[in-house]
């Protein structure tokens, strides 16, 4: 009786296993079957130059580390973006030209046939608000707005042509961190992680640090995305305060074990959906619950910063508990001990308009500088005491620079001193392994309007990021619509040597 | 121009074929010379729909100009040449035989440079129709070629005109004026003369088919236009 | 047949083939000696091939083949080279930027004012006439500056030094990877190296795609990685460029292990229970860059030999 309904059970099941082979399904394994012999043939292997590497892993272990193209000169990536962009003309460019000219008003050529984001009429020129002087062993000039990143001039190499061509504030940031204005393209981390892995499995490989600015920066999420490449590549944002990661914990009633259990059951439940479809998502989302389920305990541990000793709490200006880009420099650091590899920290409120007062050179350009003087040069100075920072690449900057205009919002004189978007020329500065330190790179005209010497394009920048990473910048690649795509996009990429070691 | 009787022996296409293939050629140098390659690009195009229906015509077109009328065997290229140097000169009507060989050449190198051109490029901006189907070595290599070729018609024309300057000035047959009237006179044609015109809406036919396959590789390569 | 007299026979008024060609001849010959004179540059080509004009030639030490030969090489030869010769121009050869091109010299010694090739270069890349085009990698601010001054100079093939010239950067060159090379390479260790990458799993890495050195990382082992483990990794010392202990179990019973690694680069010891006996160890390792030991016992007086010989050490409380 039992043999009976056993096998009506299993005939029944049969019945359902052949009808879940539906024609569909046919169709889909014929098509995929022709498709793989007709790829086999005619697609003819590239070689040479822009010839991918090899980047297969085990799809259980996508962040597995892999070994870089050659000997990397750094391990890993800290990126302190300061959302809005900082004005270089009070910060790294010396102007004294343009100072003299302060108050006049700003010449044609400057604005004929141009377009400005917000300047509008004949505005006049705004000479640098602060003093600046030479600092350090190396004389590189800064102005008297970063007395703390001073006691670190002689580690820095400043670029200060770097140039890009969006003035808006989100196809700029993608810009810096994809490589293309638009959005759908890999960012940075996601490359760098895809390229290298990371050396924490407990970890994220890329994460995210966000201060001053709400939960996303202008361009939002997709400028830690992963665009085409796998998803399980993209940037995690990690709170700084509380729970790293929202609902990371277990619910107050679900022990661990209880959470390995379903855990469990539902790794068996994908493992049979990837055994029936093959589809490598599949695995991956399998190694992102069990990334989860190990964060638990560990990124707890790596963002939690109250078990720091007072004196370097107090070096950082760290508040725990509090979201600041202090407690975030702290965790970075934390986190570059840990072996994350791409970290990622952004702060907001740069875009120095001169509209409210928060946005004022005179204001608002104080405060952030207050806030990020003092964390920047301390996590600068704790990574090197470590013997971290020589393997460590940090590089700080905004995504576009500043007029050496005056702004005047609708034709109209403001109330607090501002400068308009300027994608002709900004600075940005690095700091770390691989970096010639204490020196300047590249030179704007008298008036701070347009590169003189030395122009970096960003694609320029991200080729010497990944050189220092190990890779040739051609030969990190992933096909997606056709085409090889690489971080520095279709134009030829230069990596700039004059600033390497 | 005497006033002996005349006799139509080229026909309107032909004749139309003729002086167009000239100011085509002088526009193509010119516009590739200054830089205008658009217009480079459409000379180049039209010069190859003309020269496809000159090569149909050549098949069904009217008695002198099919290539049957023209190309002889090299012992009948020879006999006339001689009989060009000494002798009795043999007549012809259309074109006589070393005539036939330019024609031939000219019309293949002219085909020859235009399919070049199809596939060249000049390295940064501009390139034929049919460049993006081959690698980009091999369309270099087609565009060095391309240049090769126009000083082989550079050649080939000065040759042409040197040929007409001897009948015109040392046998005094002037083959200039009948490619323009379609007449010659009588006294410089043999004494039998069997010449049929095709249908001039046969010739308009071939010449829309001609211009619809130029379009065609226009349209299904990339090009600049 | 009536009208034609042959060739013998002339008819009035026309004239005889003799004098006809031998006029075509004469013009034939006017047109190419036009042509030489309207394009200086095959003026230059004939007389070369007759043998009237010697072919100018840069010696192996002169400022041109040394500076400025490698910028037409890599900036200009593909379209103005072997391959392609754009506008009649050759820029690969020291005669072929002398002769020119289509529109005549592009270079006049001495005269930067007047050379198209130094107004070309200098154009904005918005300019249709700018060298190289847009869409090409462009000329960096000194590579631009070094082709000036050698035209200012004279442009000639035997001068080598010119004073304020921008001193040469150093190329970027990434070496091709050959991945049969490689495996050569890391033969004699490959099945030890898979072992052990096996047994301690995330710990030992190749150092890079195409070498066959090793480096070691079992800081995030924490204390459960310990000398006996290290000492597991010993047969593939010899290869160890790297090595990260940072925050392990490892102690000073490991110094011979440490001993053996005499290639390593840098060495991370903080947090470990390591003293001097271990940094002593590390006096054959001549390669050593730095070392890391904050929060250890290990004195200065151990470190001071290896920063006489210039290793960065970090952590010792006097800072690098």
């Amino acid at each position: 009786m039992m043999a009976d309904r056993e096998d009506q059970v299993c005939s029944h099941l049969d019945l359902l296993k052949t009808q879940s082979d539906t024609r569909r399904h046919f169709l889909g394994w014929g098509a995929g079957g022709l498709g793989a012999l007709f790829m086999n043939g005619a697609m003819a292997a590239p070689s040479g130059e822009n010839a991918p590497l090899n980047f297969n892993r085990n799809p259980a272990t996508p962040l597995s580390v892999l070994p870089p193209q050659f000997p990397a000169k750094v391990k890993r990536v800290i990126y302190l973006h300061m959302g809005g962009s900082p004005s270089q003309l009070e910060l790294f460019d010396h102007k004294p030209i343009l100072a003299k000219f302060h108050g006049h008003d700003c010449p044609e050529s400057f604005i004929q046939g141009k377009r400005l984001a917000f300047i509008q009429g004949i505005p006049k020129l705004l000479g640098p608000m602060f003093p600046f002087h030479r600092a350090g062993k190396s004389g590189t000039w800064i102005s008297d707005r970063l007395p703390h990143l001073e006691g670190a001039i002689d580690d820095l190499c400043v670029i200060k042509s770097m140039k890009t061509d969006q003035f808006n504030h989100a196809p700029a940031q993608l810009l810096v961190h994809t490589g293309d204005p638009r959005t759908g393209h890999a960012s940075l981390g996601s490359w760098v992680t895809y390229g290298l892995g990371s050396e924490n499995q407990n970890l994220p490989g890329f994460i995210v640090l966000i201060s001053n600015g709400g939960t996303t920066a202008n361009a939002g999420k997709p400028l830690w995305g992963s665009g085409f490449l796998p998803s399980v590549y993209q940037g995690v944002a990690c709170r700084s305060a509380g729970e790293p990661v929202l609902f990371l914990d277990n619910p107050k009633s679900v022990s661990r074990d209880e959470r390995r259990k379903v855990l469990d059951a539902v790794d068996e439940i994908n493992q049979q959906t990837y055994r029936e479809f093959g589809n490598p998502e599949t695995v991956t989302r399998i190694a992102q619950y069990e990334m989860a389920f190990r964060m638990q305990l560990e990124a707890s541990d790596a963002m939690n910063i109250h078990r720091e000793p007072k004196a370097v709490l107090e070096r950082y200006g760290a508040e725990p508990g509090k979201t600041s880009y202090a407690n975030n420099c702290l965790v970075a650091r934390r986190l570059a001990e840990r072996g994350v590899r791409y970290i990622q920290l952004y702060h907001w409120g740069w875009d120095s308009h001169g509209t409210p007062v928060d946005e004022g050179l005179n204001v608002g350009l104080v405060k952030r500088c207050h806030e990020t003087d003092q964390p920047t040069a301390a996590l600068l100075a704790d990574l090197k005491a470590r013997g971290l920072l020589e393997d460590t690449l940090i590089v700080w900057g905004g995504e576009f620079g500043r007029t050496p205009m005056w702004e005047n919002r609708g034709g109209q004189e403001m109330e607090f001193i501002g400068r308009d978007h300027h994608p002709n020329c900004f600075s940005i500065w690095l700091a770390g392994g691989g970096i010639k330190p204490g020196i300047s790179y590249g030179e704007t005209d008298d008036m701070g309007y347009e590169i003189a010497h030395n122009p970096v394009e960003l694609r320029d920048l991200h080729a010497t990021m990944l050189y220092l990473l190990g890779f040739d910048y051609r030969r990190l690649n992933y096909p997606y619509q056709g085409l090889d795509q690489k971080l520095t996009g279709v134009k030829p990429a230069r990596i700039v040597s004059e600033i390497l070691a | 121009m005497d006033h002996k009787p005349q006799v139509p022996i080229w026909d309107i296409p032909i004749r139309l074929f003729h002086w167009s293939v000239v100011l085509l050629l002088c526009i193509s140098w010119f516009s590739a010379d200054q830089g205008y390659m658009r217009i480079h690009l459409v000379s180049g195009l039209t010069l190859l729909a003309l020269l496809l229906f000159r090569i149909a015509w050549g098949l069904v077109g009217s008695t002198t100009a099919r290539f049957s009328d023209f190309l002889h065997p090299p012992r009948r290229v020879a006999a006339y040449l001689k009989s060009l140097a000494g002798g009795e000169r043999i007549l012809h009507a259309g074109h006589n035989p070393a005539g036939g060989l330019m024609v031939l050449a000219l019309i293949a190198v002219l085909l020859a440079q235009v399919a070049t051109g199809l596939f060249a490029n000049d390295g940064v901006r501009f390139h034929g129709p049919l460049a993006l189907l081959v690698s980009e070595d091999f369309s270099t290599r087609l565009t060095n070629i391309h240049g090769l070729i126009f000083d082989l018609i550079l050649i080939l024309v000065w040759c042409h005109v040197v040929a007409v300057g001897f009948y015109l000035l040392v046998k005094g047959d002037n083959l200039v004026w009948p490619m323009i009237t379609g007449k010659k006179s009588r006294a410089q044609l043999p004494p039998e003369l069997n010449i049929v015109f095709t249908r001039l809406y046969i010739a308009m036919l071939l010449l829309a088919v001609s211009a619809g396959v130029a379009a065609w590789i226009m349209i299904q390569g990339e090009s600049i236009l | 047949m009536a009208g034609d007299s042959g060739i013998s026979g002339r008819r009035s008024g026309h004239l005889s083939a003799s004098v006809y060609f031998g006029c075509v001849g004469l013009v034939t010959l006017a047109g190419t000696g036009l042509a030489m004179l309207a394009r200086p540059a095959f003026g230059h080509d004939m007389l070369q091939w007759i043998g009237l004009e010697s072919v100018p030639q840069a010696q192996a030490s002169s400022f041109y083949a040394i500076r400025v030969a490698p910028l037409f090489e890599t900036r200009c030869a593909v379209c103005h080279g072997d391959k392609r010769q754009k506008s009649d121009l050759r820029l690969d050869s020291f005669a072929s930027v002398l002769r020119g091109g289509k529109h005549g010299a592009v270079i006049i010694p001495s005269d930067t004012k007047n050379s198209e090739l130094a107004i070309r270069i200098f154009l904005p890349a918005s300019d249709d006439r700018a060298m190289p085009p847009d869409g090409k990698t462009p000329l960096t601010e000194d590579e631009k500056t070094v082709i000036k001054l050698w035209i200012a100079h004279g442009a000639t093939g035997s001068l080598r030094d010119i004073p304020g010239a921008p001193k040469p950067v150093a190329e970027i060159v990434i070496p091709e990877l050959d991945l049969a090379q490689v495996e050569k390479k890391r033969a004699p260790l490959v099945a030890e190296v898979a072992r052990l990458q096996g047994r301690f799993p995330g710990v030992v890495a190749y150092e890079a795609q195409d070498s066959a050195d090793l480096e070691i990382n079992a800081s995030l082992k924490g204390a459960s990685f310990g000398d006996a483990d290290l000492q597991a990794l010993a047969p593939l010392a010899a290869r160890v460029v790297g090595a990260n202990l940072s925050g392990t179990g490892v102690s000073d019973a490991s110094a011979p292990v440490l001993a053996t690694m005499t290639r390593l680069k840098n060495l991370r010891l903080s947090g470990t229970k390591v003293s001097d006996t271990a940094i002593r160890a590390l006096e054959g390792a001549k390669a050593l860059r730095s070392v890391t030991v904050v929060d250890t016992k290990v004195t200065v007086g151990a470190l001071a030999p290896l920063r006489a010989r210039g290793v960065t050490v970090y952590g010792d409380g006097d800072g690098p």
